[in-house]
Order: C-alpha cells, then sequence, then structure tokens
C-alpha cells in the first residue's frame, strides 16, 4: 500500500542535509519506491511511498525516519537521530474498565487508559495541517490525536467516550453471523461471523475491532471522559474481517501486516501526553496492559558465506555488520536478535542477506552471464512444429488469432469448467474448443472481405474429476470464401509441412452457409511427425504419366480413400496418384508409372492399368469412363 | 537532292539495312536516315526552300518514306535485338502493382514470443509449458504464500468451480507462471534453466489489463548462481529486446517466493536514463525479479544449503508494449481480434 509522508514530519525524527531528491532517490534504490513527490502549496513536499506487504514497520513517518536513519550516512549524507524521550504518565487508580477476553489469540497485546476532565476542541494548528498533508480530515482534538499517532508511529489506536461504554465492561470476542452495528462512517454493518468485536455491559456491540469504532460510543463535542485504546490484534482475522465487510481502512491495512508490539505502551503514554497538552485531560485510571502472547527474543544466524553468494560478489564482515547493527539488529554471537519492529518479517539468514545486499545496493552489484553445465534435455520440437505450422498458415493467407480462454455458456461447449468467482458473464466457462469462439471473430469480421481465413493454436480445458484438467493444444481454422477441397487441402498440406506422413483424420464442418471449421489435436499431430526424413533413392530411368477418368457408382457407399488404396495396392510400380478433378460423377485422376529397374514400357503400364481397373470394378464398381 | 534522289532512298536504306551485323551498324544506319542530320532531315532542308506548289508534292513523298524508314527501323531493331518494342499501353501495364499474394499475418503476442525465446535461447534457457489450470499448491502454497498471507490477496485470482484436492487445494486459473516453478523442480534434474511461456487469468479488465494474458517465466538454478547473474540475464534481455543503449536496474521489492525480490527498471528508451517528461526520472518499471526463496526450493525438493536460483516473471504483452514505437494504447486490442489491426502486423 502507498502511504504519504511529509518531508518535515520526518525531521521530527532524522535531521538531514540531503535534498528531497536524495532522500527519494535512496529510499527508492535501498528500501521502498517513492512513487511521487507532492508540492505542497506551503511549499512542503511529501513523498508517496509504496510499501510492500512484508514491511508493516514502514508505513509511518517513524518507519520511514528509521531506515533513513541507517542508510543517508551511507550515501555521504548527515543524518542526526532525534531522540524522542518516552512521555510518562501518572497512574491513578480511580474509574475502572472490566476487560473480559475469552480468546487470547484475538488480542495478543490489550492496552488502555481512562482519562477525565476532557475537552473537546479544535486540534492545533501543526496537527491539522500534518493530518490534511496525510489526507486525513481533522475532526477534534481527541480523534486527531488517535489518527496522528497512527501515521507518526504505525500504531492504530481509538478513543471511545468511556461513558458510553455500559458498566465500564468490555466483552472483547469473535462475532456471530448475522449481528449488526452502526459504524462512526454512519454505514450498518451486518457481520460475519468471527469479526473481533467489544460487547459492553448491555449487550451492545461497541467496536469492530481493528477497523473502525462504533457510532454508539464515539467521541462527541459533550465527551468529558475518554477511553484510550491501543492494541496489536491477530493480523490474520482482522484481514479476514475487513475483507468479507469490504471495509479497508487505514487502521485495518496496518494491523493486518502486524504491528511493533514492544511499542504499544509507549504510543498510548505518548497519545495520553498529547491529551493532556492540546484536551487538557488528566489521567484517571491504572495503565490497563494485558499481555496475551509471550514474544521470545529472536534470533537469526549471520550467513556471511551466503550473503557474498547471493549478492555475486564479497561484502565484508564488518560492512555487513554495520549494516545491520543501523538497522536495528543486535549481534548475539553469530547471531542477530531482530528488533521488535521487524519481528514477523525477518526469519531466515536470507531475510538478512536481503537486508544487507539492498543496502549495500543492488546497483552496485556486476552483470554477469550465467556459465557452468547446461540443462540436459531441451526437447523442443512441440514449439518447433508450432512455428512451422504458424508460417505455413500465415503463408496459405491465413491471420492468426488470440481469443480468450474462457467465454459464455454458450460457446463453451458441454461440460465446460466453470469459474467460481467470474468477473463477467463472457469469461465464465473455460472453452472446451477453439471453434464457436473463433467462428465468432470471423463472424464480427464479415465485413474485411470476401475470403477470410483465421486460426488460434491454444489449449482447450478438458475437466477430469478429482484430477487436474486435460489441458490439450488444439488448432482451429476457420474459414469463410473457399471452397470445401480447397480449405481441406490446406490441412492436409499443413499435416506433411510439419512432417506427418500418415494424415491424421479431422473433421471439415460447415458451421454456417459458407463458413468452414475444422479443429485438430496439434500434440496428436507432433507426435505423428517425422523429423528424419527417409531418402528414397533415385533412379534413372524416366516415368510414364497419364490421366484416368473413372466414373464413380452415386450409391453413397465408395469412399476415396477406398479408391486411392485400391489403385495404390494394386502394384508397387505406380509411384504417384493424385486426385486431378471431379466432374459430376466423373473423377480424374492423374497417375505416374516408374520402375526403378528398368526403363517402364506403354506394355508395362497398360498390364498394371488392367488390374487397376480390374480391382476398382470387382471391389467398388468403379469403372473406366469410356 | 532533288525528287529523284528521294525516289531511290528506300531503295538505298534497306540496300544499307542488308549489310548492318552491329549495334554500332545499326545506330550507324539510323542516325544516316533519321537521326537529326541524316538524309530526311536533310530533306527537310530543301523542302523549306521550295515553293509553294512543289512543296505540296515534295512533303507528301518526305512524309511517306520517313514513316516507311521509320517502320523499318523498328522492324530491323526488333530483329536485331530479338526484343519487342515496347508501346506506350505496354508500358502503362508495366507500371501497374504486381498481382497481390494473399498475405496472412501472424499475431503480435506469437511474434513477441519467438523474440523473446530467441534472445534467451543462445544463453540455454529451455523453452517449456505449465499448465494454466492447476493447483492451488502450484500457484501458491509451494511459491511460500500460506492462505493467511496478505500477499495473496495481490492477485485478483479466478478459481474454478469444482471440489477441492486434500493436498493440492482448489483448482485455479494460475495468475501467473511461477506455478511452473515447483512443477519444473519436481522434474528431479539439475539445472535448471527454463523459459516457461503460458496463459495466466487475473480477474480485472481495464486498458492495461486482461483476463487472459501471457507470462515468460525465467528460472535459473544450479549451484552459486548469485544476483549479479540475474542483473547479468536481464541486461542481455534488454538490450536485445528494447536496443543496445538499454539497461537495467534492480530496486528492492517484496514478493514471498523470492528473497530478495526486485523490481526490474529499464532506463527510458527516449531519454535512456536522464529523465524527461515520458518516464518521469529516466526510468520505468518492467517487472519482477528475485532469488528463489528457500522454502521454494524445498517445496521442489531441491537443497537451499546446496544449490540458489533466480527468477522473474513479466507480462508479454505489456513488456511488447514498452517497446518504443509501438503505440498500442490500449492491451484490449491484442484480444479483439480485429482485422484491420491483425493485419498491420
Amino acid at each position: 500500500m502507498n502511504i504519504l509522508v511529509p518531508q518535515n514530519w520526518l525531521k521530527d525524527y532524522v535531521k538531514t542535509d540531503a535534498k528531497t531528491a536524495d532522500i527519494a532517490n535512496a529510499l527508492s534504490l535501498h528500501a521502498f519506491s517513492v512513487e511521487k513527490i507532492i508540492e505542497m502549496p506551503g511549499g512542503e513536499s511529501v513523498f508517496e511511498i509504496e510499501i510492500t506487504p512484508n514491511r508493516g514497520d514502514a508505513l509511518s513517518v517513524l518507519g520511514i525516519a528509521r531506515e533513513l536513519r541507517a542508510l543517508l550516512p551511507r550515501l555521504g549524507f548527515k543524518a542526526d537521530w532525534q531522540e524522542v524521550k518516552n512521555k510518562e504518565i501518572s497512574e491513578v487508580d480511580k474509574l475502572k474498565l472490566d476487560v473480559q477476553i475469552a480468546d487470547k489469540s484475538l488480542v495478543p497485546r490489550f492496552c488502555a487508559l481512562v482519562l477525565e476532565d476532557v475537552q473537546i476542541k479544535d486540534s492545533p494548528d501543526f496537527m491539522k495541517e500534518r493530518l490534511e498533508a496525510v489526507g486525513q480530515r481533522p475532526l477534534n482534538n481527541i480523534i486527531d490525536i488517535t489518527n496522528y499517532l497512527m501515521f507518526d508511529k504505525g500504531q492504530p489506536m481509538h478513543a471511545f467516550d468511556y461513558d458510553k461504554i455500559k458498566g465500564a465492561k468490555m466483552i472483547l470476542r469473535e462475532s456471530k453471523k448475522g449481528e449488526k452495528l452502526v459504524t462512526l462512517d454512519g454505514a450498518t454493518r451486518e457481520l460475519p461471523a468471527g469479526v473481533i468485536v467489544i460487547e459492553d455491559g448491555e449487550g451492545r456491540l461497541i467496536d469492530l475491532c481493528g477497523i473502525m469504532g462504533a457510532q454508539n460510543s464515539e467521541v462527541d463535542e459533550n465527551t468529558k471522559r475518554v477511553l484510550l485504546f491501543v492494541q496489536v490484534y491477530d493480523p490474520v482475522r482482522i484481514r479476514k474481517s475487513s475483507m468479507a465487510l469490504g471495509h479497508r481502512t487505514e487502521a485495518a491495512l496496518r494491523f493486518e501486516k502486524g504491528i511493533d508490539f514492544d511499542a504499544v505502551v509507549s504510543a498510548l503514554k505518548e497519545a495520553a501526553d498529547l491529551m493532556k497538552q492540546y484536551a487538557s485531560a488528566k489521567e484517571a485510571s491504572k495503565l490497563i496492559d494485558i499481555l496475551n502472547v509471550e514474544y521470545l527474543p529472536k534470533e537469526v544466524v549471520v550467513d556471511y558465506e551466503k550473503i557474498n553468494l547471493v549478492a555475486g560478489i564479497e561484502i565484508s564482515e564488518k560492512e555487513v555488520n554495520e549494516i545491520l547493527q543501523g538497522l536495528g539488529f543486535e549481534s548475539v554471537g553469530q547471531k542477530v536478535k531482530v528488533p521488535s519492529w521487524r519481528y514477523d518479517d525477518i526469519d531466515l539468514p536470507e531475510d538478512l542477506a536481503e537486508e544487507v545486499i539492498r543496502f549495500y545496493g543492488y546497483y552496485k552489484l556486476p552483470n554477469k552471464l550465467l556459465t557452468g553445465d547446461l540443462p540436459k534435455s531441451a526437447d523442443q520440437k512441440l514449439f518447433f512444429l508450432e512455428d512451422e505450422a504458424k508460417n505455413f498458415l500465415k503463408h496459405q493467407g491465413f491471420f492468426e488469432c488470440y481469443t480468450n480462454s474462457a467465454t459464455n455458456e454458450n460457446l463453451a461447449g458441454d461440460g465446460a469448467l466453470k469459474l467460481a468467482n467470474p468477473l463477467t458473464e463472457e469469461f465464465k466457462y473455460f472453452r472446451t474448443s477453439l471453434l464457436p469462439q473463433l467462428a465468432e471473430v470471423l463472424e464480427k469480421n464479415l465485413g474485411y472481405g470476401e475470403k477470410i481465413k483465421v486460426f488460434e493454436l491454444a489449449n482447450v480445458y478438458l475437466p477430469q474429476e478429482g484430477k487436474l484438467p486435460t489441458q490439450p493444444l488444439r488448432l482451429g481454422l476457420v474459414v469463410k470464401g473457399m471452397e470445401f477441397l480447397e480449405f481441406k487441402g490446406v490441412i492436409e498440406a499443413l499435416q506433411k509441412e510439419i512432417g506427418v506422413k500418415n494424415l491424421i483424420n479431422f473433421e471439415v464442418k460447415e458451421q454456417k452457409e459458407g463458413i468452414l471449421t475444422a479443429e485438430l489435436d496439434f500434440e496428436e499431430l507432433v507426435k505423428k511427425a517425422v523429423s528424419v526424413k527417409t531418402y528414397q533413392p533415385l533412379c534413372g530411368f524416366n516415368s510414364i504419366k497419364e490421366d484416368l477418368t473413372f466414373v464413380v457408382s452415386s450409391n453413397g457407399e465408395v469412399v476415396y480413400p477406398q479408391i486411392e488404396k485400391i489403385i495404390l495396392e494394386s502394384d508397387g510400380r505406380i509411384l504417384k496418384l493424385n486426385f486431378k478433378g471431379i466432374y459430376k460423377n466423373f473423377l480424374t485422376l492423374a497417375i505416374e508409372y516408374l520402375d526403378t529397374t528398368k526403363q517402364i514400357s506403354s506394355e508395362q503400364t497398360q498390364e498394371i492399368r488392367k488390374k487397376i481397373f480390374d480391382r476398382l470394378e470387382k471391389q467398388l464398381e468403379v469403372k473406366l469412363k469410356l | 537532292m532533288d525528287l529523284k534522289e528521294l525516289k531511290n532512298l528506300v531503295g538505298e536504306f534497306k540496300a544499307d539495312a542488308k549489310k548492318i551485323s552491329s549495334v554500332a551498324d545499326f545506330e550507324e544506319l539510323r542516325q544516316k536516315y533519321i537521326g537529326k542530320k541524316g538524309k530526311i532531315a536533310q530533306l527537310f532542308e530543301v523542302f523549306a526552300k521550295l515553293g509553294t506548289e512543289e512543296k505540296k508534292e515534295f512533303g507528301k513523298k518526305i512524309n511517306e518514306m520517313k514513316s516507311e524508314i521509320e517502320l523499318e527501323i523498328v522492324d530491323l531493331q526488333e530483329r536485331f535485338f530479338n526484343k519487342k518494342v515496347e508501346s506506350p499501353l505496354d508500358q502503362f501495364l508495366k507500371t501497374l502493382p504486381g498481382k497481390k499474394v494473399e498475405a496472412g499475418h501472424l499475431h503480435i503476442i506469437t511474434q513477441t514470443i519467438r523474440e523473446i525465446v530467441e534472445i534467451f535461447k543462445p544463453l540455454g534457457f529451455v523453452r517449456v509449458r505449465h499448465p494454466e489450470i492447476d493447483w492451488e499448491w502450484f500457484a501458491f502454497d509451494a511459491l511460500n504464500i500460506p492462505v493467511t498471507h496478505p500477499a495473496r490477496d495481490e492477485w485478483e485470482t479466478f478459481f474454478v468451480d469444482a471440489p477441492a484436492d486434500k493436498k493440492y487445494g482448489r483448482l485455479v486459473i494460475t495468475p501467473h507462471t511461477s506455478n511452473g516453478q515447483v512443477h519444473e523442480m519436481l522434474k528431479g534434474e539439475l539445472p535448471i534453466r527454463m523459459l516457461g511461456i503460458s496463459r495466466c487469468g487475473r480477474r480485472q479488465e481495464d486498458i492495461r489489463h486482461l483476463q487472459t494474458f501471457f507470462q515468460f517465466e525465467g528460472l535459473a538454478i544450479d549451484k552459486g548462481i548469485s544476483i549479479s547473474h540475474l542483473k547479468g540475464t536481464l541486461d542481455y534481455f534488454a538490450k536485445n529486446f528494447f536496443g543496445p543503449g538499454r539497461e537495467i536496474r534492480l530496486r528492492p521489492y517484496d514478493f514471498r517466493f523470492t528473497e530478495p525480490s526486485f523490481e526490474v527498471d529499464i532506463n527510458c528508451g527516449l531519454c535512456l536514463g536522464k529523465g524527461c517528461k515520458l518516464c518521469k526520472g529516466g526510468w520505468m518499471e518492467l517487472g519482477g525479479a528475485g532469488m528463489v526463496h528457500p522454502n521454494v526450493l524445498r517445496a521442489g525438493g531441491i537443497d537451499p544449503k546446496v544449490y540458489t536460483g533466480f527468477a522473474f516473471g513479466w507480462g508479454v504483452e505489456r513488456t511488447y508494449m514498452m517497446k518504443s514505437g509501438t503505440q498500442i494504447d490500449d492491451i484490449r486490442h491484442l484480444f479483439n481480434n480485429n482485422l484491420r489491426f491483425l493485419e498491420q502486423f
């Protein structure tokens, strides 16, 4: 997510001689991408920074300042850290809060403090300006302070009107499905089960924890007593709830990425201090601090060798240690202790390698090409033949198309896989054939010309129960303005082109008047394709060619392949047989005779011809046209 | 010269014509009779000095003779050079465009994929293809992205309406080609240099995104592979795909399946990194990359203590559109299949 960080605000933490552009450049190259620098009317610069999901610790001015403190000196800039003194509060055992938490995993840390004599008014100007600079509308001093500290320290917090918490009692639990509450933005929200909520002494829901407070307990102009509320919630539940409700607030986005558990109390104290300063508040309770999860110190091995291996160059141990210390890692022998704000993010030696090398500077690493062994197997036949087939079709005047892998119910075919969460009706079912969409492409382009030819080479998706769907590669062709035999001829020639000797059968369908389609299993073709061409010895003798016209009986039982087979099997001296033409039922064939051992004579061809006639007549009742 | 001589001129020409034996002879003959100072021209000079009556008769004769000799010369030329002399219409016909050969077109995605494959081939990258509808495990869990992780939201993933597998989870439309990483590792052969190019799907559609799109995924796993190798490889690609002046740089980023992870920038084609209106700062984002996360290597049965690797996965269409000069402003053109669009490639 992107955050806004005003440059002046950063100065609360780190004083530097680096210019705006230097800061942006340093962050982009070593930490986070500065997407934009916004110039405010008053001349102030605000950085818009993209924070990666692993870096919840950087979703604040403090987080960015911490990064700059370690980074800027490495780039030759000054970076003086401004120690911020921890604020102290005086606890008073006056007002109580009865807290009941049934499931401790919901809220690893629960902190609260009651303040009284609160005067609700506008916030001081500096605070209003800073909130506006980060896009937050100022409301009143109490609410603004909670928001201000969220942007400042990355710790979301909430303020309740203490008197609206009935019975001064809080039951923190998971919601039941169907429970309702009205949030601060006025929206009535019906909850799914499992959302973290707080119920007060009268059974009312008063908070949608970690996402947004409820209207019934909000601070308003009459508020006198405030419950300041600072927590660490279970990130997974916050994320799920906020997604389920479709309500992604600044607070939720921070809670779900993890909160620095060690900074909770100091953040609360700072908020109390600001309330004392700007709202005349006074402490009215003891500090409530319930730790439900024990955070054991986390230590990770520093693997210097691995760091050098990953970087591809040598970074000295001294430099590694300096970088890690700058980022808040404390040395403990061969290991480092992970700072509390990086607790959720750093687990492995590789994680430390990333920290070190990014600070060293990726741009300083040399460019090297791979050396060493090459992969053992590299079967590229399929891809090679795909290219061959595509080129062939292109030269036959075909346009290659790419259509969506999913389509609507009508075009997808029977038994098509259905999406569980489609975005549109037109992208809902995964196709079982390429042809319906290709035919649609052709229809859309009818005005293009008399003759239109399109093809696509892509997967279709065929469900298999309990298994991954099969995803065969198909070749789909759709044409308009082509003769049936012309179209068929292209597909036969294509098969030969890629090395298929015994052509596989395919069906040419007339999809609509004048529109012909065919679909082939391309992987099947590739299996049959022979890449090694076998040489037939040439002989010095001449062949004899002639055309013969036959009368094909129209009983509908004869098919051409039978005729072809019979002729070719009649005699070994028949070199070639080609279909030449058909008029009515008169079929003309071109035959070439060759004897590879001696010169063939017309007497011999006559003898062969007779064999052909006999067989054709006997087996198929096909006779020579007289 | 007078009328008498005039009568013999054609005969004289024919006699001369019989004697020619070379191009030079022919040219000489032509000059002698119809050249600027040739016999016909001389006759016209005589003609100019004649009286009106004489002119009538003489003029007619010269013109007849001229036509006859010119025809003879054309004839002679055709015979002598064995070549037909073109008529004006013949000449016009030759200027007409040639008969159009039926021309088809390969889709720009195919052309781009070929270009990408050809660039990586000499580096030893072998082209592969992995399932486009795959188990959730390969698309996420094996890539170190557990169900509860926010990073999983980053992909607007399509799920298939089918029962989930106990081990591998639901069926998904792979939102990236990175599902192929662990498939490739599980083949059990090392080293790996793979270039996986497949269709992906994401639940989004606008001028920059399509529900169907292509990615190319590079994966190299071997002993001793470093970020420097990744940089070298991507730089090689950038220079060959975008042009010799182009360079890449890496910036820190976060992907769950790589550690460290990078955003890869390319210097702007217009200003070559100096900064201009088009690029804002000299660099433009190209895509993501990183060193393969040890958990991903483990999921693929590879020991991360011995092997390291790098990976990158970028959109084919987007990478193509970033080439300067393509001027395709809306990615949706690519799947519209308007033939008037396709014929431009």
